[in-house]
């Protein structure tokens, strides 16, 4: 009898507690749904996506009409340098510079500003060499050093690797605008909405609300994730091509998802701790000269920082340069760090919203 | 409803707010925190509200301790108008009250049109956005944020701040309609005229201590000196004459040719305040 008590109730308060947690999440759902409509309305409010929106068109027409017409002609233009003390390869191209030694051909490539293609032939083979940020995503450039190496053979560079100069070019302009945009304007749209509602002071109104107050946090960076991740699919899509982006849309959007956390919780944590809009865009300078430029140095000049491999940027850029070649990330190790800097900074943005949240008027 | 005892809370190793509060507030009482800036009163709502965490002592509302009940369950009991108010400006009052209620459960809500005409909120501005609203328009929206979840325990930062006087007499009548209702209301307030009116007792906060703590009569009558100021026309001239109040049983006890006015010198709050803590409210 005492049993069959015990065992009732455990069901109640089973139950109970079921039911009360059904209704939180029920609760939890409404919650998130209210703060993104609102947050959807704020960035209408703020024409943040009439300026995404005209980013994508200007970035478009750039690419289009602007970069490749300019650049187009200089597509295969790259210094190619041979070190070949076995003098293996007598009939190359005129275009070919000779080096005498392995330390020549490697201030050679340290001096060149154009991503020049060193050629060191190992006995009897030929091993490209290029500027390390640049190994993996640069067939293009080793089959087109390669093709000067052979130029009796009656190789073609017209088509290099599985892309033609003119699409290795759309391709990396529209990584690197992608990269600016999510890094540059993404940020700052995130930090314009949030200094709105600081100053409006509604941000402390959230705080005797009744709901998680993560939500709040959750809310802005998964709206800014689906305008980043809508942007990166239609850049991609204009930009290299539907046939083409359609083979590395899913490892573009995984990078871009990677990169847009980041960049959304930097945006939030640095609005919530900062004063106003004043020293957010000094933060943002030193964001943008010290953080993104060795980056973009590093990767796409032969600029050599040793230093860079310890930025975490670095590995994020190259990470969507590498997906827009069709060579995603396999190292898990470097999702597992990502998902760890997303887990730290959303830490962070919470206590510091937190923070905010208690402040006096 | 609330009970507080030895309250304390440092914003840093200097920095000391609170030195230890006492007090309690009743079920359906409209309890006022009195103080100048920067006495601590706010700190005391924001611990109460759960905006700020990490206090001293025990602080029980709804029975429990504060430390447990800052869950969702909590935030739905207690409605808050804050010293400013604080809305969505590219919002109309409308998008801010529906906004702001969704994160509360149906059942409990107020019809947000019906409330903002309590407060009697112009309907030409129910769809327009509060960055073209007066300061006085704010306040009333804000208020009808803090009401539209029908909470059980209402904090009140300056509620009449920014009215005009009309506004101030409408916000003192919704308040008491609110505490007829069974609402216990928590006043934190430097408007004397506010805590004389409204509230059932009243607390004198400075430097982050309790220094009185009353009825506003009986914090009035033990202050009083009990003294009378009569103003009289005598011989064709204009005296005043103050004496204590016994001396009237008989009658006024000086010649004079007529009476003009009989004053009760009993303090205001703000006297009180000044003997207590010695200085002003504002």
């Amino acid at each position: 009898m005492w049993n069959n008590n015990k065992e009732n109730s455990d069901h109640t308060c089973m139950n109970r507690c079921l039911t009360r947690k059904t209704s939180e999440t029920q609760s939890s759902w409404k919650s998130l749904s209210s703060l993104f409509k609102k947050d959807c309305r704020m960035m209408v409010s703020g024409k943040f996506f009439l300026v995404a929106l005209g980013s994508l068109l200007l970035y478009t027409l750039f690419i289009h009409f602007g970069y490749l017409n300019f650049m187009g002609d200089n597509a295969n233009i790259y210094n190619v340098y041979l070190y070949d003390p076995a003098e293996i390869y007598t009939q190359t191209s005129p275009l070919i510079h000779s080096v005498a030694s392995a330390k020549e051909l490697d201030e050679a490539l340290a001096r060149d500003t154009s991503g020049g293609v060193g050629i060191h032939i190992k006995d009897g083979k030929p091993d490209i060499v290029l500027y390390a940020g640049t190994e993996k995503v640069d067939r293009h450039r080793a089959d087109y050093a390669l093709s000067l190496l052979h130029s009796t053979s009656g190789y073609q560079p017209e088509t290099v690797g599985s892309n033609t100069p003119e699409m290795k070019q759309r391709r990396e302009i529209t990584c690197e605008l992608l990269f600016i945009e999510i890094v540059a304007v993404g940020f700052l749209g995130i930090a314009s909405v949030l200094f709105k509602e600081k100053q409006m002071g509604v941000i402390r109104v959230h705080a005797i609300m009744p709901f998680s107050k993560s939500l709040f946090v959750f809310s802005k960076v998964l709206l800014f994730l689906l305008t980043d991740l809508i942007f990166a699919a239609l850049m991609t899509l204009f930009n290299v091509g539907l046939k083409e982006a359609a083979g590395i849309l899913p490892a573009v959007l995984i990078q871009t998802g990677i990169l847009s956390l980041i960049m959304a919780l930097t945006g939030f944590g640095c609005t919530m701790l900062l004063k106003d809009f004043k020293q957010f865009s000094l933060a943002y300078l030193v964001i943008a000269l010290f953080t993104a430029t060795p980056v973009f140095l590093s990767a796409n000049t032969a600029i050599k920082m040793d230093w860079i491999y310890y930025h975490p940027f670095y590995h994020v850029y190259m990470g969507l340069k590498n997906a827009f070649f069709s060579m995603p990330v396999t190292n898990p190790v470097y999702y597992i760090s990502a998902v760890c800097v997303i887990i730290l900074l959303f830490g962070i943005a919470t206590t510091a919203f937190h923070k905010e949240m208690g402040k006096e008027g | 409803m609330i009970e507080v005892r030895n309250l304390t809370f440092s914003y840093g190793k200097d920095k000391q707010a609170l030195h230890g509060l006492n007090f309690t507030v009743k079920d359906g009482e409209i309890f006022g925190f009195l103080g100048p800036n920067g006495s601590g009163k706010s700190t005391t709502q924001k611990i109460l509200t759960g905006i700020l965490k990490g206090h001293g002592g025990e602080a029980l509302l709804f029975g429990k301790d504060l430390r447990e009940v800052h869950t969702q369950e909590f935030f739905q009991k207690i409605g808050v108008l804050f010293e400013f108010p604080y809305l969505y400006a590219n919002l109309s009052a409308l998008d801010n009250l529906h906004y702001f209620s969704s994160f509360y459960p149906k059942e409990q809500l107020r019809d947000a049109e019906e409330v903002l005409e309590e407060l009697e909120f112009k309907k030409d501005f129910f769809k327009k956005p509060v960055s073209s609203y007066s300061k006085g328009m704010r306040q009333r929206v804000s208020m009808a944020r803090a009401l539209i979840s029908n909470p059980k325990l209402l904090f009140l930062d300056e509620p009449t701040s920014g009215l005009d006087p009309t506004g101030a007499v409408l916000f003192r009548r919704i308040i008491e309609k609110e505490r007829q209702k069974g609402t216990t209301v928590f006043v934190t307030t430097h408007n004397m005229l506010d805590a004389d009116l409204l509230c059932d007792r009243v607390a004198f906060i400075s430097n982050g201590n309790i220094v009185a703590l009353d009825t506003p009569g009986n914090l009035k009558e033990q202050n009083s000196n009990h003294s009378i100021a009569v103003c009289y026309l005598y011989q064709g001239r204009r005296k005043k004459q103050t004496m204590k109040a016994p001396e009237l049983k008989s009658g006024i006890p000086f010649p004079y040719d007529k009476l003009l006015s009989i004053h009760s010198q009993e303090p205001t709050l703000e006297d009180i305040f000044i003997q207590y803590a010695g200085r002003r409210l504002s």
